[in-house]
């Protein structure tokens, strides 16, 4: 394997990691304001479907990707209202919507399976593209996956250096206090869930446009969930949950190198490796196993790596706030 | 009657009310079912009549009826042992997968042996395979604090896998390797482990089990300490922890007894239905998606073991129903799926509206308040 080749490999875990980096930031601002979506799964279905059809019909992308967010933000709306009005769990309402939401897709998509849409355009940004290694490998993609980065930033500006951030926080973590403060903890919860859901939705339609083109029965079909697990992965930080989908993208293309270098092993193996690292990662995230480890570091670097491995969730979390 | 007696019945009312609102639901339900049909060129009343038949039509079709109605009863009952307990368990697809391989396995093995002696350890594997695969979850869960949402979900992708890999090789059917077709199943199980068939039809002694595991649930959640203990956990754990209860213990507890009914349904499958397994690469090739359909009927029948049995037989009848419907009106099987799912969403947030009305009441009357209900309890992944 020469040079080139391992600078394709990685510009196409990059790629191939974008729709997940979206969908991880916006389930970030959901949970982070108090509300766990668990229809990941089932919004990136529908939004997917949803995308390509109207986008397949209207020939026009943005009305496409405009589509998916709109279900998205739906799917999410209904989170937030059967937890906020109907005072439901938001889990259980979260996976009946992930069933209905896959139903759903595969029935009302039926009639536009593997059929060519329209494409996200290769868009090299010129002058970055041309730096060697990291400009092939960051800026010669196509402009979802800018889309990405900026969106990764951006959120993690908005969450944690901006006013409206810190209301999204105290609405997760504290709600009563944030009440008390004058904090319209319900409504800020909405907002968000509903902000969230259409950056899930845009990550469905970023699928069925770029990443894995046209629609399929079950076209993303598992993601959303590898999403909801990246997002406690990224200790419900943009910025980690970033590099925790390039990760999972990582793990998938070493799978797939494994298995072609080791070809009498069967694939079952390979296949499960992603599956089993997320498991090890929400292991290692949430055990005090890395505690432990830090102590026998000098103690200099503890409080930077204490704050680097922080993985708490918003105290809040799944909670219904009731102001009564 | 006087007025009086009128206002002293009302109650009784609502409550009859209450308990039909599930039912109004579903009928809303199929009526946005009847538009799609119209949309599809299908005439609602014929469809429903072709899906009424299917389910409940003759002797053979109530058979198939509950004979589908069992399996999710079965994962129905962990469902209840989990939620009760604080926990979700999504992985009943996986555990109901493992169960049926480690079922299988046994009956594989000794194939001469006497059906009195395999069939009962064949069920025990199961229980105890599908009990490993939900403990490991509960483990995690309790002792490093793994969500276990994420981590059954998870388990469930690595028991697909692992059946893939073991019904494509080791496990296939002789016959299979020699013909070079190679379908991915097991040799059929001899026909003395056949469960014994209760009236001539496909209905067999399975549903029987599963009722009776319904029934030892309830006593075992509301009769025995371990259940108390189960459902004291779930409902506050800090509490249960200061009354010295062993937090941590009971979360296993309650995962690993949840995943061992999926398993159990995992073998009934096996032996009551299909006598081999056999994969088409996704876990509900086999399943047909029992694993999640549990939870739903679990959901409906309120988190009682024995709410559940008349709420499983309402979705088996449901599926049964409609592949009756599929094949008399020529609709797209995905038509069928979207339909389950609005049944699903319907009954849910009728029950989510029964609470509020319930809630609404109380005030009103100013009773006493009620008690949080379990579904209330905040669950944190």
């Amino acid at each position: 394997m020469n040079d080139s080749e391992i600078i394709r490999i990685l510009a196409s875990i990059i790629f191939q990691s974008t729709p997940l980096m979206i969908a991880v930031s916006g389930e970030t601002i959901t949970e982070r304001a108090g509300v766990v979506n668990l229809s990941l799964d089932g919004t990136m279905l529908m939004a997917a479907m949803t995308g390509f059809v109207v986008g397949l019909k209207t020939e026009s992308l943005w009305i496409g990707f405009l589509a998916a967010a709109a279900v998205g933000a739906l799917f999410a709306l209904i989170v937030a209202f059967g937890n906020i009005r109907l005072r439901q769990s938001q889990v259980a309402v979260g996976f009946v919507l992930t069933l209905l939401g896959d139903d759903l897709s595969s029935f009302l998509g039926q009639n536009y399976t593997r059929i060519p849409g329209p494409v996200v355009k290769h868009f090299g940004i010129p002058v970055l593209k041309e730096i060697p290694i990291l400009g092939p490998i960051f800026f010669n993609q196509d402009a979802t996956v800018y889309f990405a980065f900026i969106l990764v930033i951006v959120t993690w500006f908005l969450l944690f250096r901006t006013q409206p951030g810190l209301r999204i926080r105290s609405a997760g973590e504290r709600p009563e206090s944030a009440f008390a403060r004058g904090v319209n903890v319900n409504r800020i919860r909405y907002l968000y869930s509903i902000l969230g859901g259409a950056l899930v939705g845009i990550s469905g339609a970023v699928y069925s446009f770029n990443v894995k083109l046209g629609w399929s029965e079950g076209h993303t079909r598992g993601l959303g969930w590898i999403a909801l697990a990246i997002v406690i992965f990224g200790g419900w930080s943009p910025v980690r949950g970033a590099f925790g989908a390039v990760l999972f993208g990582a793990t998938k293309a070493l799978a797939t190198f494994l298995q072609k270098a080791f070809p009498e092993v069967s694939v079952v193996a390979f296949n499960s490796i992603p599956w089993l690292l997320m498991i090890a990662v929400l292991f290692v995230a949430g055990s005090d196993v890395t505690e432990r480890l830090v102590v026998f570091m000098p103690r200099f670097v503890q409080r930077p790596l204490r704050r680097l491995l922080r993985v708490a969730p918003p105290m809040a979390l799944g909670t219904t706030f009731g102001e009564d | 009657m006087s007025l009086q007696g009128l206002v002293e019945r009302l109650p009784r009312l609502v409550r009859v009310f209450d308990f039909l609102l599930p039912l109004l639901a579903t009928l809303a339900a199929l009526a946005i079912g009847a538009v799609m049909l119209v949309l599809l060129k299908a005439s609602p009343l014929e469809s429903y009549s072709a899906l009424l038949e299917g389910a409940f039509g003759s002797k053979n079709a109530l058979a198939d009826t509950l004979v589908k109605a069992t399996p999710l009863l079965l994962v129905g009952l962990g469902i209840c042992i989990a939620f009760r307990g604080g926990v979700i368990n999504i992985g009943g697809e996986g555990q109901l997968v493992v169960g049926a391989v480690a079922g299988t396995l046994v009956g594989l093995k000794f194939p001469d042996a006497s059906g009195w002696l395999i069939v009962p350890s064949a069920l025990l594997v199961g229980f105890l395979a599908g009990g490993i695969w939900g403990g490991i979850p509960g483990f995690l869960k309790a002792y490093f604090n793994v969500n276990e949402i994420l981590s059954t979900i998870m388990m469930n992708q690595i028991a697909v896998q692992g059946m893939n890999y073991l019904l494509r090789g080791p496990m296939i059917d002789p016959v299979q390797l020699e013909a070079a077709s190679r379908i991915p199943q097991t040799a059929r199980l001899s026909a003395q482990f056949d469960l014994p068939r209760l009236i001539p039809t496909r209905l067999h002694l399975g549903t029987g089990l599963a009722i009776m595991a319904a029934v030892l649930v309830f006593i075992f959640l509301w009769r025995t300490t371990a259940g108390y203990r189960i459902r004291a956990v779930g409902l506050n754990p800090h509490a249960s922890r200061y009354a010295g209860v062993n937090v941590k213990r009971y979360i296993v507890l309650s995962l690993l007894l949840s995943g061992a009914f999926a398993g159990l349904a995992g073998v009934i499958q096996v032996y009551g239905v299909n006598h081999r397994m056999f994969t088409d690469g996704s876990a509900t090739g086999f399943t047909g998606g029992a694993g999640f359909n549990g939870i739903v009927a679990a959901l409906f029948g309120q988190l009682h073991p024995l709410g559940t049995i008349p709420a499983s037989f309402l979705f088996g009848a449901l599926l049964v129903g409609a592949n009756k419907l599929q094949r008399v009106m020529q609709v797209p099987s995905a038509l069928i799926t979207a339909l389950n799912g609005l049944v699903v969403v319907f009954v849910v947030s009728s029950e989510l509206w029964r609470r509020r009305l319930a809630r609404a009441r109380t005030v009103e009357t100013k009773e006493e308040a009620l008690p949080p209900t379990d579904a209330e309890a905040k669950v944190v992944p």
